[in-house]
């Protein structure tokens, strides 16, 4: 009834700029067109915590999710909105985000997790990320009888979505690293 | 972009805050590559451009759910209090890769 899968991929930068990178992912206006998915994200709380070296954030996020036709008529809505909370640690250098989708609870649900690390083969200069998605439909709901078809299509999306996730990802990752020598230079 | 209402796109509801969340996010994402990553965070992070933001978005936010959120001011406290009691945030930032069964803890509430 669930399918899970899971992704790991290394960036070939540091924790610092990655991290960055993931935060300004959803919100460059340059970044729009690829992640045509995402409509909104909206920070709805923050929280920094001097004493642990640690910020928590709560985000909206707002995602165009049109299925096939006969999903869209039992579900009869195509905008999903989804809650991501993100703990960083500065100290230790983790961040950890988890989304969930907070709308079309009773047909579905989906939880993805990723985690950036300083990479242990090279602490000061990679960053591996583990991604984690589990999606399930709801076995009483209307889409129960074809989950395990919706369920697929479902992580096909999200796969094709966190190839271009990672692309922007390596986008500003690369911007960040133009502009921070730019400025030692 | 017309006064027409969009097809109850509650999407673009927060429209109206997209500027002063630009400003808001720009300055977050300055703050965090210059201070928080290095271990500066003695201070609270653009706190002006965030109450803006945040009125326009108390304002202007339609979806329930996502209002309690912004209202809640315990979201980051109660996952706060998870992890000290038990080493780990569960609830909201739940992180544990190996342990993934983030099902029963959401309708238990």
């Amino acid at each position: 009834m669930v399918r899970a899968y899971s992704q790991e991929y290394t960036y070939k930068h540091p924790w610092e700029r990655v991290t960055c990178a993931s935060w300004r992912k959803f919100t460059d206006p340059e970044n729009k067109r690829t992640l045509s998915h995402i409509l909104e994200v909206d920070t709805l709380n923050r929280k920094v915590d001097p004493e642990s070296g640690k910020l928590y954030t709560t985000r909206a996020i707002t995602i165009h999710a049109p299925g096939p036709w006969f999903i869209r008529k039992i579900v009869g809505q195509d905008i999903c909105h989804c809650v991501e909370s993100t703990v960083v640690d500065a100290w230790s250098q983790s961040m950890q985000l988890t989304t969930r989708n907070i709308s079309l609870q009773k047909f579905i649900e989906v939880v993805e997790k990723i985690r950036y690390d300083p990479h242990p083969d090279n602490p000061n200069g990679w960053t591996i990320c583990r991604q984690e998605t589990s999606i399930r439909i709801k076995p009483l709901s209307a889409l129960a009888s074809m989950a395990e078809k919706v369920e697929q299509r479902c992580a096909e999306r999200f796969v094709q979505n966190s190839v271009k996730g990672r692309e922007v990802m390596e986008r500003i990752c690369k911007y960040l690293e133009a502009e921070s020598s730019g400025l030692t230079i | 972009m017309g006064i027409k209402r969009e097809s109850k796109r509650s999407a673009s509801a927060t429209s109206p805050c997209a500027d002063l969340r630009a400003v808001y996010h720009n300055c977050f994402n300055r703050w965090y590559s210059e201070k928080f990553v290095k271990g500066q965070l003695d201070e609270e992070p653009c706190v002006s451009e965030w109450q803006k933001y945040r009125a326009c978005l108390s304002e202007h936010l339609e979806d329930k759910k996502l209002k309690r959120f912004l209202e809640e001011e315990t979201i980051v406290h109660s996952s706060m209090k998870a992890e000290t009691k038990c080493g780990i945030v569960e609830q909201y930032a739940g992180s544990e890769l190996h342990s993934f069964a983030p099902f029963q803890s959401q309708s238990a509430k």
